[in-house]
């Protein structure tokens, strides 16, 4: 929990409370259709493939491959200033998911597309904690 | 065939930086010189849509409750909206400018733009194309760009494809070389950059460049739209729309896959192309807006214009530059232009009917008689494509 921080926060709706509050335990979920059996993401308040409301949660592994990455080294916001460089990464989850997050824990110029990846929680709020992957 | 419509007019002041302008001072002129181009005169316009322009509230607010006719005096208006769909807006502009006149609602239809970046503040900027076309709570948290949006795209496809760094500069090299000759262009008479002054210009976010980002700048523009059975009646040049297809992918990049994308271009242009009775092959100018470089050889392969990983290598060996075989982008697309929010996607439009009027200057592409055009909303939330010609089909 980090009262001052200023970063933007997830926008939170009231069918993704679960996924966040998930993340204060540094599990991430993924959300799956009781009725079709899809795997989604993001989250949403009813199936987008069958438009069913009856969904579910599964804890993921936290194992991830990087599908594309980015450092970004410059024209971002103030707030986001202190961090660069960073890397910006989508990552496909073992379920088959794709996510977008940041690589952490390593130098940027060591991550590669097709790196095995694992989730690590950065706490921010009192709410939710933010998904990182860092090399395996 | 009295279906359809037509562009008979334009109008556009020079995208630049000048802060000095208002945005009423520079849409009275853009639309007082569509107006004047079509040669009719201001109180035939019966219907006034205008582009929503982004990241200015209370620009937007004027022009939706209808300030527009009114401070122009456009005494024979009938009817008044705004268009929201981000670079994507322009095109949906004309498709109401079509029910409009169909319906018999107007005969004449005015369709503006202005966007004035420079007096916005920084922060104000920087915070607008951080959050348009950005998600909320799955991307924006983790400092999620524009500029990393499409760098992670371009990382992906330069993977798959074997596409190198100075195949992909090539690409602005080749928009740049229409640009310079562009009087209404941020880089009119500049000299174009070479892959190498592309390539050590700063890293912004890898594998993109400073060059090979946009540049903010300021500028507008109008149309004027009549029906395909009235245009010729009111002009020698008129540039008739001769057909349509569109794709819708994804609000967001995390929910986005490049195959969708690639499926999406083919699938929207060939219907395009079909219902206006055209092959591929009879396209004399592709004036593509895409924003970044990746979008251009991408589309190039997904439509067969080349081999899968060879779209780059068109732009290295000089096929869509002036001159070449593959007229490509004759405004040099937003790299070229100057980033102008909504108002791309007008410049385009200007750019296609300045072919087909035979008034592009040094950039005229000679017997340009069919057009390729697309535009795209949002961070790459969809691919309008549309062709226009000198005559009906």
């Amino acid at each position: 929990m980090n009262e001052a921080y200023k970063k933007p926060v997830p926008e939170i709706q009231p069918w993704t409370e679960a996924f966040w509050k998930a993340t204060k335990q540094h599990k991430l979920l993924i959300q799956v259709c009781q009725d079709c059996q899809a795997k989604i993401f993001y989250p949403k308040k009813a199936c987008p493939e069958c438009w069913s409301g009856n969904l579910g949660w599964v804890e993921a592994s936290g194992k991830a491959i990087v599908d594309t990455f980015t450092v970004t080294e410059d024209m971002v916001e103030p707030c986001f200033w202190e961090d660069l460089p960073y890397v910006l990464a989508m990552v496909q989850l073992e379920e088959g998911v794709m996510m977008m997050s940041r690589i952490v824990e390593c130098d940027p110029a060591n991550v590669n597309i097709g790196m095995a990846v694992e989730v690590v929680f950065q706490d921010i709020t009192d709410q939710c904690a933010l998904p990182f992957f860092k090399p395996v | 065939m009295s279906k359809g419509i037509a562009i008979i007019g334009i109008g556009e002041v020079p995208t630049r930086i000048m802060p000095e302008r208002s945005r009423w001072d520079i849409i009275y002129d853009v639309c007082m010189q569509a107006v004047k181009d079509a040669g009719i005169d201001k109180n035939d316009v019966e219907g006034v849509i205008t582009v929503a322009p982004q990241a200015q509230p209370q620009l937007s607010a004027e022009i939706s409750f209808g300030k527009l006719p009114e401070e122009l005096g456009l005494k024979g208006c009938k009817d008044v909206c705004i268009c929201n769909a981000g670079g994507a807006s322009t095109s949906n502009c004309l498709r109401l400018a079509e029910q409009y006149i169909e319906s018999g609602v107007a005969k004449i239809v005015l369709i503006p733009h202005v966007t004035v970046h420079s007096t916005l503040g920084v922060d104000d900027l920087i915070n607008f194309f951080a959050r348009a076309g950005i998600d909320m709570q799955w991307e924006y948290p983790f400092g999620t760009t524009y500029n990393g949006i499409l760098a992670m795209m371009t990382r992906r496809y330069m993977h798959e494809t074997g596409t190198t760094p100075e195949e992909m500069a090539s690409v602005v090299v080749s928009l740049r070389k229409w640009a310079t000759l562009d009087p209404n262009s941020l880089f009119f008479g500049k000299e174009p950059p070479s892959i190498e002054t592309v390539l050590s210009s700063k890293m912004i976010s890898s594998p993109l460049h400073k060059r090979e980002c946009n540049m903010l700048a300021d500028g507008g523009g109008a149309l004027v739209v009549t029906s395909a059975e009235l245009a010729p009646k009111i002009t020698q040049t008129p540039a008739y729309k001769l057909g349509e297809g569109a794709r819708f992918f994804s609000a967001f990049t995390t929910t986005r896959t490049e195959a969708v994308v690639g499926e999406g271009f083919k699938d929207a242009t060939f219907e395009a192309l079909e219902q206006a009775g055209l092959t591929k092959e009879e396209i004399d100018i592709w004036n593509i807006y895409l924003a970044y470089p990746v979008g251009h050889p991408m589309l190039m392969e997904s439509i067969g214009l080349c081999e899968r990983g060879e779209g780059a290598k068109m732009f290295r060996e000089g096929h869509t530059w002036p001159g070449g075989k593959l007229p490509w982008a004759t405004i040099g697309d937003a790299i070229g232009r100057g980033h102008t929010g909504s108002g791309v996607s007008m410049a385009t439009y200007i750019e296609t009917t300045r072919q087909l009027m035979g008034k592009a200057g040094a950039r005229q592409v000679p017997d340009a008689n069919y057009i390729f055009q697309n535009t795209s909303g949002g961070s790459g939330m969809n691919f309008i494509a549309t062709v226009w010609g000198k005559e009906l089909k």
